[in-house]
């Protein structure tokens, strides 16, 4: 504990992650480590079909079995509760979204009626024994055919088109007459895939009969929205809904969307007279029913370039699939336009967005969400018309990118990009690859009759929403702007405390914070406690509470930062006081007794217990000016922005901009089929680096997720909805034995618009699945295949390159050279 | 995912587990590794009323060599034959072994269990099809010996009788001058193969003298692939007589589409795979040290 005093600038040190001592030991604390007295296990009984009528739901069998408190059916959800919330405006609004179903199933693996039992494998036993009669319906598994509207999923929207909009900025039309080339694509699809947290959701609720509280010790990972949905699902005041939450392994925002099974773990507590209720989803249940990222149809693309390749307009239509229920939807239908240019100068550009219900499981905010699939669908225009047009592909890029210059660079849609030198990455990421090297490689790789290719995927993370963008979904919706809360305390003994409305997943909040206040107070951050993990009782939440969506360095840290220097200023004043001095004569360090404020030039000085006992236990030898001085300060961190323009759907949708750059050489072997990555480097920018060690960790780990995304990972139903990969044997998460090696550098644009200059980073944007695309489509463009899928494994590049049955370059592009 | 109540007995020797299984009927079911079994429990796929677990029988799991042949326990680990340098000295089986699952698999999950299950896409079977291999059962009349490829009939079934067990696996040892390999392509690591290959050469110069070649996952069990031995068998091993036998492998695939591949992929594949195996099996029959590993996705 005794470190050197007054050593300065925690912030950009590769200081061990603090919470490692605890993870990397097996102590960490997860929500199915917790049990409580009398506690009692529940088991979903769920659907087998896609899209089916319920005609009877009988529970007696199930509740008769001994051991079993009781059993739950949607009959009973629908007389207690209201329907969720919908973010979406009519006729969407207008649906029924209850925990379980009620006259129907949307989705193979809906909750159907749920058991409780004395232990886990007695409501196994009692799931069994619920009988269900379903009468089957037409399902809708594309979201093309969602659109023709003849099997409604719905009743009460008469449509399964969520949303629809058109985002259309610059001059077009007049783009294309003045066009030297135009590029036309008739259709690509980013598929269907989710980013697998070890630990699956986990669910304990409890809601006490006595004082009409409940309690949620779960893993939700943005419990300040799960709130918001319950109270007013369950119909209690928000304030009477405590959620705790612990470690947690991983979300990537497939934790967002468990308020359905929170409800009903209340529920089903409140019907067993208050006692603890436990839910833990098994790994078939997560794969099949908890949340998938956006699958998104891109069709009738078309784009103008000018003589030397630059873009100059892009017109396209895209059908996004978001499964049975809307739930975080249609936001994004929204969140996708924050990244509307990618990395490109073009100005002119008409998007036709719609979004579909589908009989497959509801989407969630999937690491990259509703980002990767645009920065994809861009890529993939940028890659072919260099193709087409026979310009190299780094060269391509260099004549649409925003120029270093232009930052801050406001978009077409109103987005200001805070800094950023794409360039400068490409450059780098070249350089560390090898580029002229393995450029003479591939030419004699492909004399041999090879398949090699190389691709660059330049990608962004945009961090820290603005909700406002919310009601360009909605114009009615209450929500914009956002924010973070912190709370910063000397404790009764001196300690310093913090606590922050975060719920890390593996992050690091705890060693991020304490570098701050570290700064801030002068002191080592092993003096600095941090309370991460959500807990309403903490009151340091705002509506905006989570962790999730790229934010924690700006918003979290932000919020600490502020919570500190308030804390700091209180100190500084009551130190004045106690020493005698001015306060701009207070200095901050460590001394013989732990940390101290002391008196510029003299020998007079005052640790942190001294100052604590003052305020706390004390008080009699406080003067009354004083008395608002409480050293227990909390900050609530809001980002500067306006509401955005909901008519022209313009305006600065997300305050920070990381960049990754990433080249990808990749083979794909003559007799196998295989796609090989033969070298890998991953170039990130996410401005003023707080912790080297765990950006390079959300590196690679972003740069598993989106390999095994690319070559992988993919979520199959087939015609009638039944779900193919609903266990590890089908759905193929990348491991380790999967990964190349991956060089890792980074460069750093500090943002003007956070204090630190750090930028929300760690949903890595998806980087890979787009390099890999590109590294594919220069490997295969010679054999006439047009990557035009996100997914690519050796069967779908067999079919392709053999049996030429699908990605034929000839059927879905063509150029009209003018 | 919890299995259905069910009884456990714990079997003191091999043949207190024969009498539990004919005094229990039908509705038991021995418990080695546990690595076939208990997922499909835990599915509930599976629901035996009674268990009688085996782990607790010593001397069951062992490599021994004797009168020309290498001698495997029946609960002998996936690991153990991994790590095992008198298993090493027939190179395949090290190639096979290794390349299970993942570690947690490997050191669990049997050769007994492996041959008994008969999984279609199980590795032994393919591998040991390629080598003189003898599976000893014990029934409550003794014991018999079954060769192998009569042992396994068909996807999930086996030439045992209910309360009969696997006792012990035996393969003869290669000729001098025979080489084999093993290789698969392999989705994920804890996934099984998406087809495979098995090739196991005796040669005398270049000439080939005997071979024998089985394709995994590409039919209901192992196949045993004899027209692309006989392509070989006695013949110069050269582009073309490779490419005949590759030609006769893929012919004799009968692989079904699910979700590591379309039919006309596999058979590509277990051809591509083939060929490679010939190549790393005529090396080792020449006494070159060859590293064979599963390609991965
Ligand atoms: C994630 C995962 C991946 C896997 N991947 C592969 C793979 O790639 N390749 C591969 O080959 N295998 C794979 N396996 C299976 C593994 O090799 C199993 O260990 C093996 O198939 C069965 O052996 P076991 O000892 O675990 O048998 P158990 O599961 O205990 O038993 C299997 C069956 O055999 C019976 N049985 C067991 N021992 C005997 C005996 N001595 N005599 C008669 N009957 C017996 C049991 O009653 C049961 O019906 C995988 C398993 C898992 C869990």
């Amino acid at each position: 504990m005794n470190q050197p005093a007054d050593e300065k600038n925690w912030v950009g040190k590769a200081l061990p992650r603090k919470e490692e001592n605890r993870l990397l030991r097996g102590r960490g604390r997860f929500s199915d480590d917790v049990k409580l007295r009398d506690m009692l296990y529940l088991r979903f009984v769920r659907s087998p079909y896609a899209h089916a009528r319920i005609v009877s739901v009988d529970i007696s069998a199930a509740e008769a079995l001994p051991g079993v408190v009781c059993a739950l059916t949607g009959a009973e959800v629908v007389a207690q509760t209201q329907p969720f919330i919908e973010i979406g405006p009519d006729p969407f609004a207008k649906i029924k979204d209850y925990p379980l179903a009620v006259s129907k199933v949307r989705y193979q693996g809906e909750p159907v009626a749920a058991v409780v039992a004395q232990s886990a494998a007695l409501a196994d036993d009692a799931a069994e024994l619920v009988q269900i009669e379903y009468d089957a319906l037409d399902p809708v598994i594309d979201a093309e055919d969602a659109l023709l509207n003849k099997s409604v999923l719905h009743d009460e929207a008469g449509t399964n088109q969520v949303w629809n909009g058109v985002f259309e900025y610059g001059e077009v039309e007049k783009a294309f007459k003045e066009a030297a080339h135009i590029v036309s694509i008739d259709r690509m699809h980013f598929h269907r895939f989710s980013s697998t947290p070890l630990e699956n959701n986990v669910v304990i609720g409890c809601w006490d009969p006595k004082d009409e509280r409940i309690y949620y010790e779960c893993n939700n990972s943005f419990p300040s929205f799960a709130i918001q949905f319950l109270a007013a699902h369950l119909q209690v005041h928000i304030d009477r809904i405590r959620v705790e939450t612990s470690d947690i392994g991983g979300s990537f925002g497939i934790k967002i969307t468990s308020y359905p099974q929170m409800a009903i773990c209340a529920l089903a507590s409140k019907k067993a007279g208050g006692r603890p209720v436990k839910w833990v989803e098994t790994r078939s249940e997560h794969i099949t029913s908890s949340a998938h990222g956006n699958e998104r149809t891109f069709r009738d693309t078309r784009i103008a370039l000018d003589k030397n390749g630059v873009i100059t307009a892009i017109t396209s239509r895209h059908i996004d699939d978001c499964g049975a229920y809307p739930r975080y939807e249609p936001l994004g239908c929204v969140i996708w336009s924050q990244v509307f240019a990618g990395v490109y100068r073009f100005k002119n550009a008409r998007i036709d967005f719609s979004q579909a219900v589908t009989n497959k499981c509801p989407v969630g905010p999937n690491r990259g969400y509703s980002r990767m699939q645009h920065l994809w669908f861009l890529e993939r225009v940028v890659d072919i018309c260099a193709h087409e047009l026979g310009i190299p592909p780094d060269e391509m890029r260099l004549r649409n990118y925003i120029r270093p210059e232009e930052f801050p660079y406001t978009t077409p849609n109103g987005c200001v990009y805070d800094s950023g030198n794409y360039p400068k990455m490409l450059q780098l990421a070249k350089q560390r690859i090898g580029w002229d090297e393995w450029k003479k490689k591939q030419a004699a790789a492909r004399k041999e009759g090879r398949l090699v290719g190389i691709g660059i995927g330049t990608t962004l993370d945009s961090g820290t929403n603005n909700f406002g963008q919310s009601q360009i979904v909605n114009p009615g919706l209450p929500y914009s702007g956002n924010s973070q809360g912190a709370n910063c305390k000397l404790d009764i003994y001196g300690e310093v405390v913090v606590a922050v409305g975060s719920c890390p997943q593996g992050q690091g909040h705890e060693t991020t914070a304490a570098q701050v206040v570290a700064d801030v107070l002068n002191i080592h951050p092993d003096l600095v406690t941090v309370r991460t993990g959500f807990d309403t009782e903490r009151n340091v939440h705002t509506g905006f509470s989570g962790t999730y969506a790229s934010q924690f360095a700006v918003s979290g840290l932000s919020a600490v930062h502020g919570a500190a220097q308030k804390l700091k200023a209180e100190m500084k004043r009551l130190g004045a006081f106690v020493l005698q001095t001015k306060e701009n004569d207070i200095e901050f360090g460590t001394g013989a007794q732990g940390p101290e404020l002391r008196a510029k030039s003299t020998s007079k000085s005052i640790n942190y217990w001294g100052l604590a006992n003052l305020v706390n236990a004390n008080s009699a030898a406080l003067p009354e000016e004083l008395y608002e001085v409480t050293l227990n300060c909390r900050y609530i961190w809001r980002a500067p922005f306006k509401v955005p323009d909901k008519q022209r759907k313009y305006g600065n949708l997300t305050l920070t901009y990381a960049s990754q750059l990433h080249i990808a050489v990749v083979e794909v072997e003559r007799d196998t089929f295989i796609p090989r990555i033969l070298d890998y480097v991953a170039v990130d920018d996410c401005g003023t680096v707080i912790n080297p060690p765990i950006v390079e960790g959300q590196v690679y780990g972003a740069t598993a997720h989106g390999i095994g995304a690319a070559l992988m990972e993919n979520c199959v139903y087939d015609a009638v909805g039944n779900m193919l990969t609903s266990t590890f044997s089908d759905y193929t998460p990348i491991t380790a034995m999967n990964m190349p090696k991956v060089k890792y550098d980074h460069i750093e644009t500090p943002s003007p618009h956070s204090y630190s200059g750090a930028k929300g980073m760690g949903e890595g944007g998806a980087a890979p699945v787009h390099t890999i695309s590109a590294a594919l489509q220069d490997a295969l463009f010679a054999e006439g295949v047009f990557i035009d899928d996100s997914f690519n494994n050796a069967d779908s590049l067999f079919r392709a390159l053999v049996a030429k049955e699908i990605s034929q370059v000839g059927k879905l592009v063509k150029v009209e050279k003018r | 995912m919890y299995p259905r109540a069910f009884h456990y007995h714990r079997a003191g020797s091999l043949q207190e587990a024969v009498t539990m299984l004919s005094q229990l009927g039908d509705d038991a079911k021995l418990l080695a590794g546990g690595q076939s079994l208990i997922p499909l429990m835990k599915l509930r796929f599976a629901n035996p009323a009674h268990l009688v677990d085996l782990n607790f029988v010593s001397g069951t799991s062992y490599i021994k060599e004797e009168n020309g042949s290498l001698l495997f326990g029946p609960l002998t680990r996936h690991a153990e034959i991994e790590n095992s340098a008198l298993a090493a000295k027939i190179p395949i089986l090290h190639d096979c072994a290794a390349g299970i699952a993942d570690v947690q698999v490997r050191n669990r999950g049997t050769i007994g269990g492996s041959l008994a299950e008969a999984d279609p896409s199980g590795d032994w079977a393919v591998v040991l099809m390629t080598l003189s291999t003898d599976v000893r059962c014990l029934g409550r009349n003794g014991q018999r010996t079954v060769a192998l490829n009569s042992f396994i009939k068909d996807a999930y079934t086996t030439e045992l009788a209910h309360d009969e067990l696997v006792s012990e696996v035996t393969v003869k040892m290669p000729p001098k001058g025979s080489g084999g390999a093993y290789l698969a392509f392999k989705r994920a690591a804890p996934v099984y193969p998406t087809a495979s290959a098995a090739v196991q050469l005796t040669m005398e110069g270049d000439t080939c003298k005997d071979a024998a070649i089985a394709l995994g996952c590409v039919g209901l069990t192992a196949i045993k692939a004899t027209d692309a031995e006989a392509a070989l068998r006695g013949k110069a091993v050269t582009e073309k007589s490779v490419a005949a036998a590759v030609e006769a492998a893929r012919t004799v695939a009968d692989p079904q589409p699910d979700m590591r591949g379309s039919a006309d992929y596999k058979r590509t594949l277990v051809g591509a795979l083939v060929k490679r195996a010939i190549a790393a099996a005529v090396r080792r029959a020449r006494g070159e040290q060859v590293e064979v590993n599963h390609l991965y996705a």
